[in-house]
């Protein structure tokens, strides 16, 4: 299946924010939060990418990969009161990405 | 059978790596050096504030200093308001005590840098702290050898000293310090204990160099008015009672004992040990950050170096991933084989990172006289940034491996 543009789009912006969450994985600031703080951001971060990559390819599973992780890191950032602009401007992006996923899901490939 | 897969998967990439040895070493380099910037800069700077945090918890916690500066950090420090206030006096400490209900200790020191002697034996810039009687209870210092002072000494300024360990090994490096008469400024005063060796502390306030003498002694060393003699009213809580309760307190007593008017800004400062380790933790977020901004762009540059490594592995072993394919081998097994691969040369170059950080310390410990320590949060922490540019740098390359059609991955040259 031929890949819209909405989701190439969104994807791409998505790189980018793997490109500036990497960083923050190991921070001073995650850091302080706790010991395995780094170890849960930095496996939400690599979950996140490879949904990127699964969803760039049209597949399902990337989809429904980037719902979970998107789902726990909003947990993990409520839990630990990580809620500032940054917080707020990453739930935008993830509901309106969402949003397109769930419209295209059906169209989703199914295999590995 | 998923552990199976695992096993496999790790055995392959292990023959892929060892089987270009030198392109696997090249490759790793990046992440070996951004991982040992990143932990390298966190290793000092959490030695660095373990070490200040204890040297500030040893000035006390719940002690507030009543002194004519206040402590501050910044550059619009306004000195011209606090120049002309007069500095703390002896006899303040007395009114205090009659009016506090909050404090538990009081004392009153004043210090200066001045020549020690013994007979040919001399040590230069000493500190010699004038302090009063209940000194002791504000600062806590173990004595190797004879006694504290008694009241009646220090009131009466009896001409007698308690010195560092250091002063001691430098005035008598060959006898006993205890009763012995040296000679502070030029005064004359008996030596009743040696402190015992505290080593050296971070902010300079150890008493290894020091020489304590009772304060009505001291008034013939160094002059209380004088801004140089740094006199310092201490005042320590009583348990259970905050700072902030003290001080309002402090505030009142002192307002009324130098009798200043209602709306007449206070002439004194009242400093706790809170604003120093305000001021450090800005210092040491502004080092964590430069540290994280270098490690991270040698990690990012490392990362591209594995993937590309990656792509180049996947191909040279095109041919292979057909066969496997076309003999039975799953999606799932070629994409974990090409990460296991990835994560496995990034965790060395971690591995390797991490190494030479642990080398640096122990260099480190030779060169200066501080414990740096490479600790098990930074380990991992090491550990798992590996893992993480490892994941997110192969999986690309992987995942475009496991996608592949067997008879084109076959035919292909």
């Amino acid at each position: 299946m031929k890949r819209p543009a909405s989701i190439t789009v969104l994807c791409v912006l998505g790189y980018i924010s793997i490109v500036l969450a990497f960083p923050q994985v190991f921070s001073p600031q995650v850091k302080k939060l706790g010991l395995f703080m780094p170890v849960l951001s930095g496996v939400l971060v690599a979950a996140n990418f490879m949904a990127y990559v699964g969803i760039w390819y049209m597949k399902r599973w990337g989809a429904e990969l980037f719902l979970y992780s998107y789902f726990l890191k909003t947990i993990l950032d409520i839990l630990y009161e990580q809620t500032g602009l940054l917080f707020y401007s990453g739930q935008l992006f993830s509901l309106v990405f969402s949003i397109v996923l769930l419209r295209y899901y059906q169209r989703l490939d199914q295999n590995l | 059978m998923l552990w199976l897969m695992f096993k496999e998967s790790v055995l392959f990439a292990w023959q892929s790596l060892v089987s270009n040895k030198l392109r696997s070493m090249l490759s790793l380099l990046g992440i070996t050096i951004g991982i040992f910037a990143i932990i390298l800069v966190f290793t000092i700077v959490d030695s660095l504030e373990a070490n200040i945090r204890g040297s500030l918890q040893s000035l006390g916690n719940n002690v507030v200093y009543i002194q004519k500066w206040p402590w501050s950090f910044g550059p619009d420090y306004p000195w011209w308001k606090y120049i002309n206030r007069p500095t703390p006096q002896y006899h303040e400490l007395d009114e205090i005590a009659k009016r506090s209900k909050t404090t538990e200790a009081l004392a009153y020191r004043l210090g200066g840098r001045r020549t020690i002697k013994y007979k040919s034996n001399v040590v230069e810039n000493a500190v010699v702290a004038g302090i009063s009687y209940d000194y002791y209870k504000i600062k806590a210092f173990d004595l190797s050898a004879g006694r504290y002072f008694t009241k009646n000494e220090t009131d009466a300024g009896y001409r007698m000293a308690i010195i560092g360990s250091e002063i001691a090994s430098g005035l008598f490096p060959n006898e006993d310090a205890l009763g012995k008469e040296i000679k502070i400024a030029g005064q004359k005063g008996k030596v009743i204990g040696v402190i015992k060796k505290e080593g050296e502390s971070m902010l300079g306030v150890s008493f290894d160099y020091q020489v304590n003498i009772p304060f009505n002694f001291a008034r013939y060393i160094l002059d209380p008015r004088s801004m140089n003699a740094d006199p310092v009213l201490f005042a320590k809580a009583k348990p259970n009672i905050s700072n902030a309760e003290m001080m309002d307190e402090l505030t009142g007593i002192l307002r009324t004992i130098r009798k200043l008017k209602p709306l007449a800004e206070p002439n004194f400062a009242l400093n706790e040990i809170s604003l120093l380790s305000q001021g450090f933790d800005t210092l040491f977020a502004v080092v964590g950050i430069a540290g994280w901004i270098i490690g991270g762009f040698s990690i990012l540059v490392g990362g591209f170096g594995i993937a590309n490594i990656m792509f180049v592995s996947v191909r040279e072993r095109i041919n292979i991933i057909g066969i496997q394919k076309s003999l039975g081998a799953r999606n799932i097994f070629i994409l974990f084989q090409f990460l296991c691969e990835s994560v496995l040369l990034s965790l060395i170059g971690g591995f390797f990172g991490l190494l030479l950080t642990y080398i640096a310390t122990i260099f480190a410990k030779g060169v200066i006289e501080m414990e740096i320590t490479l600790t098990g949060a930074n380990v991992i922490l090491g550990f798992s940034i590996s893992v993480l540019i490892g994941v997110i740098s192969g999986f690309v390359p992987a995942y475009t491996a496991s996608q592949l059609d067997p008879v084109e991955a076959i035919r292909s040259n």
